[in-house]
């Protein structure tokens, strides 16, 4: 069974900012709770679009300030990418 | 000064006079006076030599409102002319061999001696970029930073640099004088010793410690002062400077409007238009316009900068015990470091970049402007390309250096282009997209880092490099198009082809040089080598008319610049564009430049967002932090430069329908 769009986004997260795929909630915010720099918020987008395949308007993508949000902002991105 | 018509011997009277204020002469057949001379306010005067005194009556102003008798008191003059107005007092040791102006003041000083034929601080060599020689620059009174950077930057051909060599020993030659001179309405007070320097019109020195052959420039609309504590050797300073706080200059030129202090030190480096070095240190530093340092344990070596912010503890090695200091580093126009940054020489870093971190490694980013550059925990250079694009603090630049140009109106003698979107820069991202696209291409995803010149980029960040400089370069081209057709359309001009038409005049050249604040097509830069390496231009005022002529033609040169990148980058003629693909054109750039704004609001209200307001507030309540935060800084709404985006924002729909 493939990974849901969560657990995926948690792998990105982790391997981005180098912490515990397991340590991040879903609720966690990228810059107070998981410590992302601005710069690490730009490679996230990045990961994030390879990961997908997808193309994230940066104006909106870094709107997005916690991982369940990201994971609503990405699931709408897919769908209305690749249908 | 006086007119020499009007000049006589003193009088029997006048001598008895003067004998009984206190005064004396070696001979008092050698000084002379103007014809409304009076001896009334010359006491305990010694004269040596010849002296030619003016009319010493009445008052003169002493700082805001503090009047005082003109005249001589209390000092020793030696070879000495005296214009009228001036007022002279308290001098310990002697004024020697100086040609003093109208309603000077010198008070309360030491020694002011000139000895014949001193340059006053023309023709000396200062060893920039290289403290171990090899790029030596011959500073003299009319020195440009172009003019500058052609003698530093440019050897690869001889023939030119000889020729400006030449060309500076001729402005050299002329500077040298057997009287050193001080200026119309100068004020010099409390100046230990003061050796073979000449100051100019409305200059203020006040309490300099030594100042020792220099040349203080300075003009009534744009006065430069030199202040408490400040040792200077072998200088120039330019007009509308101050330099104060105990600086200390050893073989320096500071151009014109700027602000060194606290302390600060210098040797062997070169600052042009309105740089501010505080507290630190420079060493054989090439400051271009704009350099800015503010900071205690900050030393800048063996660089060229430009627009430059240095953050503290801001450090570079230029060697490492082997063949001397041979190494140096290019910051480009716009770039800042943060604190405690480090770089080991040679490295150059690309146009408004931000240098953050230990780099024990060199790397060259030339061609990835407004890139993030930060070291490892290694030292190794890690790099996210194109990320300063669309930050506030890169828009908030441009706008404020024009505002903050010291200098006076006229006899601005650096040619500067502020705009941070400009042929040079965009023709760089193009130069990175072709790279970062390759890299693209090439790198398997199994890779998370490719290194570039020494900078490793993350692999996922290639793609974002790319978009970045993609649209920096599409809305450059579109800003540029859209606002020449609204300018044209104003001006009264309809035809479309016509105002897109290159002018025929203009230089096309795929590459534009930065010469130290004026950006220039390569062709011109060439020309002007050439003209040089031929012999064709003989002196410095030729030079700098042929720079002149560059900066003039800069908008018709980047004109035809962006009609050669706009084909690249659209594939698409400007020339034969008609209303129809105008109006798209405009749609697009709606688009990019909306995009673009947006960025940098959302960057800039980023400042106010909840973690910024960390350390606010004495308690743990919210309310309290917030309430304290927006008691500092406002909010995001009262903020003026978000306010002015926003209403950019709303203008760029109007511009667009309006095409």
């Amino acid at each position: 069974m493939s990974d849901s769009v969560l657990d995926r986004v948690k792998r990105v997260v982790a391997e981005t900012l180098e912490i515990d795929a397991g340590s991040i909630d879903d609720a966690a915010r990228f810059v107070e709770d998981l410590g992302a720099q601005s710069i690490q918020s730009v490679e996230l987008v990045a990961a994030f679009e390879e990961e997908f395949d997808i193309d994230m308007d940066d104006d909106e993508a870094l709107a997005v300030k916690t991982v369940d949000g990201a994971v609503e902002f990405i699931a709408a991105a897919v769908e209305k990418q690749h249908g | 000064m006086n007119s020499e018509q009007d000049r006589r011997p003193l009088n029997d009277d006048e001598i008895s006079r003067l004998k009984q204020q206190r005064c004396t002469a070696t001979d008092w057949s050698r000084v002379t006076c103007t014809a409304e001379f009076s001896t009334d306010q010359i006491w305990d005067a010694r004269f040596d030599g010849d002296i030619r005194l003016g009319r010493l009556t009445g008052d003169v102003t002493v700082g805001d409102n503090d009047q005082r008798p003109a005249g001589i008191h209390r000092a020793t003059l030696r070879n000495c002319q005296v214009g009228n107005g001036v007022r002279i007092a308290q001098v310990g040791s002697e004024i020697a061999n100086y040609n003093i102006d109208e309603d000077v003041v010198i008070e309360d000083v030491g020694a002011i001696v000139a000895m014949p034929g001193s340059k006053f601080g023309n023709g000396v060599e200062v060893a920039a970029l290289n403290e171990g020689g090899g790029r030596e620059a011959i500073i003299f009174d009319q020195l440009s930073a172009q003019f500058a950077f052609l003698q530093v930057a440019h050897r690869s051909q001889p023939a030119v640099t000889e020729q400006l060599t030449r060309l500076a020993e001729q402005a050299v030659s002329r500077a040298e004088r057997d009287r050193g001179t001080i200026g119309r309405g100068a004020r010099i007070s409390q100046v230990t010793r003061m050796t073979n320097v000449a100051v100019g019109e409305a200059a203020m020195l006040s309490g300099a410690a030594e100042l020792e052959n220099g040349t203080i420039l300075s003009a009534a609309e744009a006065p430069t002062s030199v202040g408490t504590g400040v040792i200077a050797k072998d200088f120039i300073i330019a007009e509308g400077t101050d330099v104060s706080g105990g600086a200390v200059l050893d073989s320096c030129f500071v151009g014109q409007g700027c602000r060194v202090g606290k302390q600060f030190s210098a040797e062997g480096s070169l600052f042009f238009a309105n740089c501010e070095a505080f507290h630190g240190e420079a060493c054989s530093v090439f400051a271009g316009p704009y350099t800015v340092t503010h900071h205690k344990s900050t030393l800048l070596i063996a660089g060229m900068f430009s627009f430059y912010n240095a953050g503290s503890g801001t450090n570079q090695s230029n060697h490492m015990y082997k063949l001397g200091p041979v190494h140096e580093g290019k910051l480009e126009r716009g770039c800042k470091t943060g604190s405690f940054s480090y770089m080991m020489w040679p490295c150059r870093v690309g146009p408004f970049s931000v240098v953050l971190g230990k780099h024990t490694r060199t790397f060259d980013t030339r061609d990835f402007p407004f890139s993030h550059i930060e070291a490892k925990a290694d030292g190794r250079c890690e790099m996210v390309p194109g990320l300063y694009l669309s930050t506030v603090g890169t828009v908030r630049d441009e706008a404020k250096w024009p505002q903050r140009d010291r200098r006076g109106e006229s006899g601005r003698r650096d040619r500067l282009h502020f705009k941070v979107l400009n042929p040079m820069t965009v023709g760089r991202m193009l130069r990175g997209v072709a790279t970062l696209e390759e890299l693209k291409q090439e790198t398997p995803r199994t890779k998370k880092t490719v290194s570039i010149n020494g900078a490793e980029v993350a692999r996922v960040l290639l793609r974002t490099g790319v978009k970045y400089y993609r649209s920096g370069i599409e809305m450059y081209l579109l800003e540029t198009l859209v606002s020449r057709v609204e300018s044209a359309r104003a001006a009264g001009s309809v035809e479309l082809r016509q105002l897109l038409a290159v002018e025929s005049d203009a230089v096309l050249s795929e590459e534009w040089i930065d010469l130290a604040g004026q950006l220039l097509p390569r062709h011109r830069f060439d020309d002007l080598c050439g003209m040089l390496e031929s012999g064709q231009l003989e002196s410095v005022e030729q030079v700098e008319a042929a720079l002149t002529k560059c900066h003039a033609a800069y908008e018709k040169d980047e004109w035809a610049w962006v009609h050669w990148a706009y084909k690249q980058v659209f594939e698409r003629d400007l020339e034969t564009l008609d209303e129809e693909g105008l109006r798209q054109a405009a749609q697009h750039w709606r688009d990019v430049r909306t995009k673009f704004l947006k960025l940098i609001a959302n960057d800039a209200a980023k400042e106010f967002e909840e973690v910024t307001q960390t350390g606010f507030g004495h308690s743990d309540a919210a309310d309290e932090r917030l309430a304290d935060f927006t008691g500092v800084r406002g909010t995001l709404e009262e903020n003026k430069f978000f306010g002015q985006l926003q209403e950019q924002i709303a203008e760029v729909e109007d511009r667009a329908s309006a095409i």
